[in-house]
């Protein structure tokens, strides 16, 4: 079994790989790279050369392409002292032309081309633009280098950027001693209260493991996860920070800071993590921090968005299977009698009509006859809120329920066990509840894995419809606005649920029913 | 010996009576003629619904495709008169007078809005039949070479278990993202993968009759795999096909709608840009019009072309025909 559960597993992680690798090949080799400029009203306003810069510096941030412009070469030469500040002003003014460059210009461009061709980038140069014997507007001369960076080098670096671990060693100038403090009474909680904490001083964050009043309650900040990213959306945000911050207003309350200030404030003191010379500069940070880990998130009433989607998904999955599967059975007994066609037009339209018809048909009745809110608001958040989205995801979800209870059940009634379980005396109904019912809830097992997991997908069109601030915008919004880093993450978090839902669905089938086995031996 | 004939209630026709050998009659089989169409459509109309079904789809197929061809839809036609903006039935038949074209009400730009359900269902349709058409034909073709070769199988099996893990929506949306939606765009983008969880679907059920006796006795013979493929496994799988079609139309629509709904269809006027157009119409007291009415149709077309399909996928069934 073990043995099996591994291969399967292994077989997952390839599929995973393939897959980013598909997605990363489509976005940046096949997708045509001016489309990001579609929507960009900067863009129009570029003039002549300085187009063209924008045009790089923006491929870059998007992650097409490592581009060097020729001064930011010079600039680092000087911070690296290799190059002083008067030879630097000397050598960055590029001539209108190559010829016109001046002689200390030309040594330093020969060693700029010569440093990066042979570091495999293309060197290109655009002479200025003149208009009446000026340099003309945005025209001024340029000189770059850029490489486009292989589908390889970005699938390794991606993969080996997935998972990182914070350690003691993670900050270059730090004051004081590195090293971890475990304590029994976080300070945060004003230090005589019992609640354990992992504090670091060199890590990036301050608190490694710590303990609050929110889910699941014990937090670490030791390894985290790095899907991908956002280049456009939330700029500069990691995908599993935008998916699992709250949301909401921001919640005040009375906090004690490190100094003994106490104030209130959103502030969240476990979220510290280290920002260079903040303290020494900034008499707000003085007042209420004794080191450089000044760098909080702030406390929100709302929950994340893989917690709206969370919440609603899984109260989805466990009404669909309450009612779905004794709908299905009822079906299955009451066979071609009138609840039965009841429940063949019910599947039928679910299945037929577009699902955007009928969220929006429920969303009508639910908003004019019952009086429910069909607007999301997590700034006043009501449970009367959270029914439509369930009831819009509840209904299709029951309808494919019915409709494999019903024909798993209705395949198994003709079998000859259930022959012989009736020439044996059984009553009809014992027949149903102990032979049929069983053997049919096996195949329906299957799912359940993946009904689970899928509820952290979110669902693009019910978070929509009523406005909910969940996970399935996050790839909606990312496809609108090029966001290419979020799109691999996103990828990468489907795929990956996908393939644990297949084998937890497996495994479970196998629990279920101890005659499905995985391994020979057993056999 | 001659018997009373009429005390047994007989006539002298039900008696034996002598009958010369003949090579050639000896060789007929009586049997009762069987034809596979004729049943098909014997069963189909017995059920009176689909007659109804049909007509429905007749009147729905000669609105989408006839009408655009005599009535120019002018989207702009009203647009500089303000007063023909959003106008329920009622007023727009008051206020431009009564015809066709206005009995459902006006849109954002005074379009009407009856005409506008028709050029985006034949748009629509079209995306779903070509769709469909498409990834059919691939998806039949393919799962039953993938069912019947065991060399295509193992390499097949493992780029399906990759494929099979992104969700069709993510692939679609992205290959939109990609090469920027139209028409012939969006056609590739539904068809690059589709075709695959149907070939999938084929080569289940290929394989589950395959190695079934009557095909094994049919090998022994000396029959061609494609013979055999042809004529013992293909009747076996119409019903099986048909049922897939019933599903696989109304869904092409489903996500035409959907793509548009997110912002991501074409720009063309198909049902579902006109309801991501009229969403805010949804609410607005009096506009419903506009916006319900592509629903309703979009509705109607896919809840017909369904039981229209499941129907023929049931006749098709030779179980059936007794």
């Amino acid at each position: 079994m073990t043995k099996y559960l591994l291969k399967r597993l292994l077989h997952g992680v390839i599929s995973i790989i393939f897959v980013v690798a598909i997605v990363m090949l489509l976005i940046y080799s096949f997708m045509d790279r001016n489309l990001i400029f579609g929507s960009d009203s900067a863009y129009s306003h570029q003039k002549n050369n300085q187009k063209t810069s924008y045009v790089y510096q923006k491929w870059e941030d998007f992650g097409y392409l490592d581009y060097v412009p020729y001064s930011d070469y010079l600039k680092s030469l000087v911070s690296s002292g290799d190059m002083d500040e008067e030879t630097y002003t000397a050598a960055v003014k590029l001539g209108q032309t190559a010829e016109k460059d001046s002689d200390a210009t030309k040594e330093y461009v020969a060693q700029f081309t010569e440093y990066y061709e042979s570091k495999g980038y293309t060197i290109e140069r655009v002479d200025a633009v003149m208009q009446r014997r000026k340099v003309a507007d945005g025209g001024a001369s340029l000189l770059f280098a850029y490489k486009n960076i292989p589908v390889t080098t970005r699938l390794v670096k991606y993969f080996a950027g997935l998972i990182s671990f914070d350690s003691v060693n993670a900050i270059e100038d730090i004051e004081g001693e590195r090293g971890l403090t475990w304590t029994w009474y976080d300070p945060v909680y004003g230090g005589d209260k019992f609640s354990p904490a992992l504090i670091g001083n060199g890590t990036k964050h301050k608190y490694l493991i710590y303990v609050d009043s929110r889910f699941p309650f014990i937090h670490q900040n030791m390894i985290s996860i790095n899907l991908g990213e956002s280049y456009t959306v939330n700029q500069g945000i990691e995908i599993t920070t935008t998916m699992t911050q709250p949301q909401g207003n921001t919640k005040k309350s009375l906090i004690t800071y490190e100094t003994g200030l106490e104030e209130m404030s959103a502030d969240n003191l476990h979220s510290a993590t280290y920002s260079a010379t903040s303290y020494q500069d900034d008499p707000i940070a003085v007042a209420r921090y004794t080191d450089n880990y000044t760098s909080v998130l702030l406390n929100r009433s709302g929950k994340s968005k893989l917690g709206y989607s969370f919440i609603i998904g899984i109260i989805d999955v466990v009404l669909a299977y309450l009612l779905g599967l004794p709908l299905g059975v009822l079906m299955a007994r009451k066979k071609d009698k009138l609840i039965d066609k009841i429940g063949t037009v019910y599947i039928m339209f679910i299945i037929a009509i577009p699902s955007l018809a009928y969220i929006f048909l429920f969303k009508a009745i639910g908003g004019t006859v019952f009086h429910l809110p069909t607007q999301f608001d997590t700034a006043a958040e009501k449970w009367t809120m959270y029914i439509l989205p369930i009831i819009s995801l509840c209904l299709p979800a029951i309808a494919g329920l019915m409709k494999w209870m019903r024909r798993f059940m209705i395949d198994q009634m003709s079998a000859d066990y259930v022959k012989f379980a009736r020439s044996g005396g059984l009553s009809e109904k014992e027949i149903f509840s102990k032979h049929i019912m069983k053997n049919a809830a096996v195949p329906m097992c299957h799912d359940i894995p993946a009904s689970v997991l899928g509820a952290l997908t979110g669902a693009i069109i019910t978070e929509r419809v009523y406005s909910v601030p969940g996970v399935g915008n996050v790839l909606t919004q990312a496809i609108s606005k090029y966001d290419n880093g979020v799109i691999v993450g996103i990828t990468m978090f489907y795929a990956v649920l996908s393939v644990l839902a297949l084998i937890l669905g497996d495994v479970l089938m196998s629990i279920v029913d101890p005659r499905i086995s995985f391994s020979s031996k057993d056999r | 010996m001659d018997y009373d004939l009429e005390q047994f209630g007989m006539s002298k026709e039900e008696l034996f009576a002598q009958v010369d050998h003949n090579d050639l009659e000896s060789e007929k089989i009586t049997a009762p003629r069987y034809s596979y169409w004729h049943s098909v459509f014997r069963v189909f109309f017995k059920k009176k619904i689909n007659i109804f079904i049909l007509v429905l789809l007749a009147i729905i197929i000669l609105l989408a495709y006839l009408y655009p061809l005599f009535v120019e839809y002018e989207k702009y036609g009203n647009l500089l008169d303000s007063s023909t903006k959003h106008l329920s039935p009622a007023k727009a038949i008051e206020k431009l007078g009564f015809s066709i074209h206005w009995i459902l009400g006006t849109g954002a730009s005074g379009e009407s809005t009856w005409d506008a359900i028709w050029y985006g269902s034949r748009l629509s349709i079209s995306l779903a039949l070509i769709c469909a058409a498409i990834n059919m034909t691939v998806g039949v073709l393919f799962g039953a070479l993938w069912g019947f070769s065991k060399k295509v199988d193992v390499v097949m099996i493992e780029i399906y278990n990759i494929i099979a893990n992104v969700p069709y929506i993510l692939v679609v949306s992205v290959m939109v993202m990609i090469i920027s939606a139209n028409f012939w765009t969006l056609v590739f983008a539904m068809t690059i993968t589709g075709w695959l969880s149907i070939a999938y679907f084929m080569r289940t059920q290929v394989l589950i009759i395959r190695d079934r006796e009557y095909n094994l006795a049919s090998k022994c013979l000396g029959t061609s795999s494609f013979k055999i493929a042809l004529k013992n496994i293909l009747p076996f799988l119409t019903s099986v096909i048909m049922t897939v079609v019933a599903t696989e139309i109304p869904s092409y629509i489903s996500y035409e709608v959907f793509l548009s709904y997110i912002g991501m269809g074409m720009s063309d006027t198909s049902l579902g840009r006109m309801i991501y157009a009229a969403e805010s119409a949804m609410v607005t007291p009096g506009w419903q019009f506009e916006f319900w009415s592509p629903v309703a149709v979009a509705s109607i077309i896919t809840v017909v072309l369904y039981v229209a399909g499941q129907n023929l996928g049931d006749a098709s069934d030779p179980r059936t025909h007794m």
